[in-house]
């Protein structure tokens, strides 16, 4: 089996993953920060080292800054909603978000926010000098990928954070796409808020993510409830993380996200972004001598991570990836993957593309045999003959 | 509380409360790894309402304890010294 869909969710997981499940199920097991028992001890222990992996593995200087969260799009609504704008403020984007960003945004405007989004060349590259235009007084929140989950295409991110301190607006990154598989250094990048996933890049169990939030950035919590923490007082408390977390966490997924954070940190981070580039050129190098396959996105390698769409002609996405699966046993995403402004700019709505994901397990054998696979594929599509035949 | 006050309980004569698990949590790490004697304990109701967890560590280092936390953005509530005579912590 070959599973090329990494951007949906990694797979496999490394094994200390499964392992540190069982560890904290078998020995810790405890509420963390609530009793103090030797067992709500170790689970808050959990919580803790797991948040210091991640503040280093993204170069944060300050742990208390990272507030885990359920997933990427928990992290994405804490941060967007947590500014509280409303009629008359407005916010800046791309043409290339999830939505995970859009509905919100599209959320918002209902509410009489404005939205603009910054114009793109077919191959999801920003056009800057657009986006450098989009600034008003009244600009609140600016806020884009940092890659997209349809072509791969990495944002620039140094250059949008320049314009973003220039006009003094705050600003968020999702890196649900890049945690884990692309160097990110906190310390470099001059973002406000970065939002992340734990069960993609970065090797977790699902229901993990969190959200980076500046120093001196103060955002009104979506929860409120109980946190251990300044149990006397009826309103929710202000210093983070507590101010973020309310309710348990999902103490076992993150012993299984700061596993796989370790796991990372072993190999770093530019040794995975250098394997995940190279799958995606042996792909696309040979794809694009295969007739009646389209690619999309940017051909500079260098500024993409590992995702690829295409499309065969003579055949939608779903059929593709049904024969990849049934034929091939290769695991992919047909569709808009809910992403439909990108499609819309690729010409590609609304049947949308054919996506593989690629992640460090991958290896360029399996790029072969799904080159094999598409072009068996694509012979089916341009003469009807049924592939394997 | 008596009988703690021998063996590796009687260097540990200070207790520090904290808002929050994170930070006391954050705390021990940083104290145990420059060094310090100190240790996780549920944090005593009669001294704040506040957080599960305290951290019990020696009295006499607090200078230097409360510099270094004070470093690493760890955010404490009060600092509280133990009294063998009174049986009880000095509020």
């Amino acid at each position: 089996m070959i599973y090329f869909d990494n951007a949906a969710t990694s797979w496999p997981k490394p094994d200390a993953v499964r392992y540190a499940l069982n560890d904290y199920f078998g020995n810790a097991g405890g509420n963390p920060g609530r009793s103090g028992h030797r067992m709500s001890i170790a689970a808050a222990r959990i919580v803790e080292e797991t948040r210091e992996a991640v503040a280093q593995l993204f170069h944060a200087n300050d742990p208390s800054r990272i507030i885990f969260t359920h997933n990427g799009t928990n992290a994405l609504n804490i941060a967007i909603y947590g500014l509280s704008l409303g009629a008359g403020d407005h916010i800046i984007t791309t043409c290339v978000e999830h939505n995970s960003v859009m509905r919100p945004l599209r959320h918002l405007e209902s509410l009489g926010v404005e939205c603009s989004t910054i114009a793109s060349t077919r191959d999801g590259v920003l056009d800057l000098d657009h986006a450098s235009r989009l600034f008003r007084s009244s600009t609140k929140l600016i806020v884009t990928t940092h890659a997209s989950n349809v072509t791969g295409t990495i944002m620039p991110i140094p250059d949008l954070s320049t314009l973003a301190r220039k006009h003094g607006v705050p600003y968020l990154v999702d890196s649900c796409q890049t945690a884990g598989s692309v160097p990110i250094d906190l310390n470099k990048l001059d973002v406000d808020m970065f939002a992340f996933t734990g069960h993609k890049g970065l090797m977790g169990p699902t229901g993990t993510g969190g959200l980076y939030i500046r120093d001196g950035l103060s955002l009104a919590p979506l929860i409120r409830g109980g946190t251990g923490s300044a149990s006397a007082m009826e309103v929710q408390p202000e210093f983070l993380p507590d101010a973020q977390e309310s309710g348990t966490p999902n103490v076992a997924g993150l012993a299984g996200l700061h596993a796989g954070v370790r796991f990372l940190s072993g190999l770093g981070l530019e040794q995975v972004a250098q394997h995940e580039r190279a799958l995606v050129s042996r792909f696309i190098d040979r794809a694009a001598t295969i007739p009646g396959v389209s690619l999309y996105g940017t051909k500079d390698v260098a500024q993409r991570c590992g995702i690829v769409s295409f499309n065969v002609d003579g055949a939608t996405p779903s059929e593709v990836c049904l024969m990849l699966d049934e034929s091939f046993s290769i695991m992919a995403r047909p569709g808009l993957h809910c992403a439909p402004a990108t499609h819309r700019g690729m010409g590609t709505f609304p049947m949308g593309t054919s996506r593989f994901s690629f992640g460090w397990f991958n290896t360029a054998d399996e790029i072969d045999a799904s080159i094999s696979a598409v072009r068996e594929i694509a012979a089916w599509a341009a003469n009807k003959v049924a592939p394997g035949a | 509380m008596g009988s703690e006050q021998s063996g590796a309980w009687g260097m540990m004569d200070g207790l520090i409360s904290f808002f929050g698990s994170y930070h006391a949590m954050r705390a021990e790490t940083m104290l145990s790894r420059s060094g310090f004697v100190a240790k996780l304990v549920p944090g005593p109701k009669e001294l704040s309402p506040n957080c599960g967890v305290a951290v019990r560590f020696e009295y006499r280092q607090r200078e230097n304890v409360l510099e270094l936390l004070a470093a690493k953005k760890v955010q404490i509530e009060a600092v509280h010294h133990y009294v063998p005579r009174t049986d009880g912590w000095k509020k």
